[in-house]
Formats: C-alpha cells, structure tokens, sequence
C-alpha cells in the first residue's frame, strides 16, 4: 500500500465523497418560495461539515504516515455474519418468522463456535418456538407473515 | 416534599418495585459481562417497555443503566476486562487486589463506593433539577439552539482519540435524522422515493443496530477468547482477609466524596459520561493521594475513587435530558425514546405536565441504588461466576437473534429490522475507525430540537442569523463550543506531537 494511501486518507476520502453526495442530495430538496431558511438548510449545513471534515482528515493522511487500513483480523466472519442477516430479514419477508429463525438460529450458533448437532437442532427448534411466544403471543406484537409459506398461516389453518 | 410522594408510590406498587429489583439484578449481570454495556441492553429491552405502564418502563431502563455501570467493576475486577469503558479505571487497582486474593474486598469497596457517589448524584439531581427546569423555561429558541450547538460540539471533540472524527460522527448523526418529511413543510428529504423513509428511520432500530448488532460483530471477532477469573482462596482465612471493615474504608472516604462531586459535574455536562469521570477522578484522587505510590498496585482508594465517580454521572446526566430534551449519554438518548413513545414531552415542561412521574422516576432511581447495592455486596462474586460459566456461543447468537425480534417489535415493520441490520455494520465500522458512536446516536436525538429551534429563532430575527449574537446566553453557548473545539484539538495535536518525539 502506498504511503499516502493509508487509513486517514482512505477515511477522509469517503467521508468527503459522502459530504458530496449528501450535498447534492440536500440541494435537490425544495427550497421556501421566499428564499428564507427552509428544509435543505440543516441538510446542508450537515453536508457541509462533513465534506469539511473530509478535508482535514485527508490532510492528515497525507502530511502524516497515519497507520495502513485495518479494520478486522476475521473478515471471513464479519462477512459470513453479516450474510446471515442479511438473508435472516429477507427469508422473514418470504417464509415468515418461524420458518426464518429456525434457519437462522443454527446458522448463527454455528457461526459462534457451536458444534453439536443436537444442540444445533434443539436451537432449531426453540428458538423461533420462544421467540414467537415471547414477542407475538405475550407481547401481542403482530407478527411478520410470508409471502410464499408461513408456518403460521399453516398452524392456523390459513 | 415530591420525592416523598414519589417513594410512596414506588413502595405502593409492588409491580415497580419488583422491575426496579430486577432491573438492579439484570443492569448489573449485563454490565459485567465484558462487551456487553448497559446501552446494549436498554436498546435490546426497549420494545418490551412499551407494553408497560411509563413510569415502570422509565424506572425499569433508568435502573438497569444505573447498576450496569456499577456491574462494570466486576469484570474488572475479576477478569482484568472492564465490564464497560467506565470501569476501565476501576481495573488499574481492582486486578492487582485480585491477584492478591482480595477480589471480594475489591468488590464490596466498589460497591460501597458506587452507592455513595450515585446517592450524591441522585440527591444533587432531585435538590437542583427543578431550579434548572425553572430557568429553561425562560430560554427562547436562540438560546436553546446555543445551547444545541454546544452540545454538538462538546459530544463531537470531547470524547474519543480524533476531534474530527467526532464532529463527523455528530454531522453524520444529523444528516441521518434529516431522513423523511420535513415536520414543517412537510417537503420529502433523503426519502428516493422510498415510502418507508418518509417517516425517518426509527430511533429503536438504530440504536439496536449500533449497540447490539455491532457488538455482536465485535464478540465473533473475539471468538474463542475465554473469560479468565482469578481463583480466590475459598479458605477460612481468605474469607477473614476478605472482609471489608471501616478501618480499612474509612481513608477512601475522601476520594469516595471527592469523586461523587467529581462524576456529578461531569454528568451534567452532556456527552461526557462515566468513562471520563471515572478517569478524571481516579487522576485527581492519585494526585492528592498520602499513598500515590500504592496506587495501580492495589490501592483501595484506587477502587473507590472512580467507581463514585462513574456511578455519580448516572443522576446529573439526566438534568439535561429532562430539562432541556438534551440527552447526555447514550442511555438517556434511548430514555428519550420511551418518553415519546408514551407521548410525554421531554423539555421544561414536564415539570409541569408530568412532574409527579418524573420525582416518582428519581425516587425508583434512589430504590434501584439500594438494591444494586445489597444485591452487589453480597452476591458480586457469585455474579462473577456465573457469568464464567455462560457459554459465549449461545449467548451471542442469542442476543444476535434478540436484535431482530426487538427491532422488529418498535412499530412491526420489517423496514425498521433493515435499518437495524445496516446500523449495526455502521457501528461496527465506527468503532473499527476511531468514529464516535455515543456522538452519532446523541446528535441524532437532538437534530430535530436542534433544527426547530433554529428555524424558529430566524422567524423571531429580524437581522437573520445575528440573533444567535446579540443573545447574551447564545453567545455565551456558542463561544462555549468555539472554545471546546480549539482546547480539545490543540490538546490532542500537543498529544501527538510529544508520542512523535517519544517515537523519534
């Protein structure tokens, strides 16, 4: 990695990008008819701090060796979690909570060192059974149903 | 006279007595698990209070925030690992007692301490919070907008390694909030045509997201580590040696009354927090300090001095929550959640509007103190061993499942559980790159106040933004936020430049 390219000029970098776009984004919102403060000014004032904090950030990488970018020993993990969510919270919107969570619940126990295939099942098993009896039946929480099956729908005759 | 009325409802209601208790027992199991913060858990538990009554969710969240910074010290202690950033100071002696086979007198010296300086606190919060309602009542839009701006600024550049990436984080917290229609014009902002983004993003899932999920993600980095508690002695000559007497207590009293000051100012400045007190005090008691060179050895007082401190944060920090609507730590920016969601109007006003709920709220914080305590003092140790015998690969994906349910249950919109999931890899990367968390979430809460009052302030103005100058108090608060920023970063570059020529 070049010297120049290190962590205060990678940070400063994308927060000025991201001042930018935010800028952008903050003049497209209508302005009062009579020119006077209005809902793009807070935005923009925003925007603006934070493109100005990109410049000093970037300014730091590159007067100083600032240490290379590092953010995790374990990317594989942090990646592998993160799928997880992000396939836990699509599998709601499709299979349903009950169905989703007894995916997800194993996969996650996996994930965190968990290698007993009972132990596995069992998780399979109780967690969408206590969740479901915590959050929607003792809470009264509505519950979120699938699009394609919901076991629910099933249980309850739907 | 209010808090009497406010104790005879708490012993009037066994309900709320019996969350207060469980709220002591639960804040402090949590604390002192090492990752896990009191933040976490109120942000995780904060759906389920919704389908309380207000007062027994406000207490319930109040107190577990109170003794999760207390069960902090307990890891510390025990596990060389502070349960919580506020107890890193805790650690410096608290180990080396331990490895003394002291940890048990460790143990009842930070509890007995954490009493006292959050009993200060309390007691300084009930005997001044009115008179601080009083005079907001009389601050118009300018002075509250100052008064906003200061606090932006101090949460930005106080706390965390880089001022610029604190002020970054603070902006960033406001653009987020900016997200949905405008409650003025009602002009759609950041929206893209989304229709779940025109009502913002919630304040729940964000805070579940920054304080459960990104923990998470923290704890699968480190997994495999395990927690290690020094075995003490269990031999009848231990036990003797392990108990504490007021002969050996009475000379951290000083540091003890000291350090309750110490945290208590510090509470009511926002954004501050225990972490900072906690280190301020334990400074200021090694310099004043007969014995300075026992201390990091194992010194009592070392012990004592900032565990007042940090507990004596948790009461003053509220005075600008409930006074102003400024939250000065992350557990008070999710209090302003249960607030609203139960439709109370944080700000002067409720002084006048809920006044028996919010003495009622401080008189079950007065309980919750007394509770940790007794709890704490005799069952500390056995705390710590059960949390070694918890297996960190359920707990964890427990808590990781838990996000999504909480995040879900806020309003029973998977639109909210995407926010969480987004949020919580948002956190992990500001903690990874030395953002600021606590400033983001914090300036978040406070940008609508922020941008209302300003907005009004230019509609009273004749003369645009000068108004915020020929206000004596707005000036004051503004000059206030110039000089933090200027103080903080020339600290930080004289910092800087001392590890340079150190390196050199």
């Amino acid at each position: 990695m070049s010297r120049r390219l290190n962590s205060a000029t990678i940070v400063g970098g994308a927060l000025l990008i991201f001042g930018f776009i935010s800028g952008y984004y903050s003049l497209q919102i209508s302005a009062e008819a009579d020119g006077s403060t209005g809902a793009r000014t807070f935005p923009y004032i925003g925007a603006g701090i934070i493109t100005l904090m990109g410049v000093l950030e970037t300014l730091r990488g590159v007067r100083t060796a600032a240490a290379p970018l590092a953010l995790t020993k374990r990317p594989v993990s942090i990646i592998g979690l993160m799928a997880v969510a992000i396939a836990y919270v699509w599998l709601i919107t499709k299979i349903g909570y009950l169905f989703s969570t007894a995916v997800a619940a194993p996969l996650a126990m996996w994930m965190f060192g968990m290698r007993s295939p009972l132990g596995l099942i069992a998780t399979a098993i109780l967690c969408p059974a206590v969740y479901h009896f915590i959050f929607f039946e003792l809470l009264g929480v509505f519950p979120p149903y699938g699009e394609w099956i919901d076991l629910l729908d099933i249980l309850q005759g739907g | 006279m209010d808090i009497l009325l406010g104790l005879a409802t708490v012993f009037s209601s066994p309900a709320l007595l019996g969350w207060v208790v469980l709220a002591a027992l639960v804040g402090m199991v949590v604390g002192a698990i090492p990752g896990l913060t009191a933040s976490a858990a109120i942000a995780m538990l904060l759906p389920v209070t919704f389908y309380m009554e207000p007062l027994s969710a406000l207490a319930f969240l109040y107190v577990i925030g109170k003794s999760g910074r207390y069960g902090g010290s307990i890891a510390a202690i025990l596990f060389n690992t502070p349960g919580t950033a506020a107890s890193a100071a805790t650690q410096i002696d608290g180990y080396p007692l331990s490895q003394r086979g002291l940890s048990s007198k460790a143990m009842k010296v930070a509890t007995v301490s954490s009493i006292i300086g959050d009993f200060t606190g309390e007691l300084l919060l009930i005997a001044g919070v009115g008179v601080i309602a009083a005079i907001a009542l009389k601050l118009g839009p300018p002075e509250l907008f100052a008064i906003y701006v200061a606090a932006f600024v101090v949460i930005g550049s106080v706390i965390g390694k880089s001022v610029v990436k604190g002020l970054a984080s603070a902006a960033l917290g406001v653009l987020i909030q900016m997200i949905g229609t405008d409650p003025i014009s009602a002009v759609e902002r950041f929206t893209f045509g989304s229709y779940d983004m025109l009502n913002g993003i919630g304040l729940v899932p964000l805070m579940i997201g920054m304080f459960v999920l990104a923990e998470v993600l923290s704890q699968i980095e480190n997994r495999g580590k395990t927690i290690e508690q020094y075995e003490e002695p269990s031999s009848d000559e231990a036990r003797a040696r392990n108990r504490l007497t007021w002969t050996e207590y009475k000379p951290c009293m000083p540091h003890v009354i000291r350090s309750s000051f110490i945290g208590a100012f510090i509470g009511m400045l926002p954004g501050l927090g225990s972490a900072i007190a906690a280190f301020v005090a334990y400074g200021e008691g090694k310099r004043r300090a007969k014995n300075s060179e026992d201390w990091g050895k194992g010194a009592l007082e070392g012990v004592a001095a900032p565990e007042a401190a940090n507990n004596a944060v948790s009461g003053p920090s509220m005075a600008p929550l409930l006074t102003l609507g400024i939250p000065g730590s992350t557990i008070g920016a999710i209090l302003v959640g249960v607030f609203l969601i139960h439709g109370i109007q944080i700000g002067p006003t409720l002084f006048l509007t809920s006044r028996e709920l919010v003495y009622s709220l401080f008189a079950a914080g007065l309980v919750g103190i007394a509770a940790y305590g007794l709890i704490g003092f005799y069952g500390a140790a056995f705390v710590g061993r059960f949390i070694t015998r918890i297996p960190t690969d359920i707990l964890y994906p427990l808590i990781f499942l838990t996000s999504f349910v909480a995040a879900y249950s806020s309003r029973g919109s998977l639109f909210d559980v995407w926010i969480m999931v987004v949020a919580g890899f948002f956190g992990w990367m500001m903690k990874k790159l030395d953002f600021n968390p606590a400033a983001f979430v914090i300036a978040f809460v406070l940008a609508g106040g922020a941008e209302e009052t300003f907005r009004q302030s230019l509609l009273l103005s004749d003369h645009g933004l000068l108004i915020f100058v020929t206000r004596p108090v707005a000036l004051g608060f503004l000059s206030l936020g110039v000089a933090t920023v200027f103080l903080r970063a020339r600290a930080l570059s004289r910092e800087a430049r001392a590890a340079a020529l150190e390196d050199a």
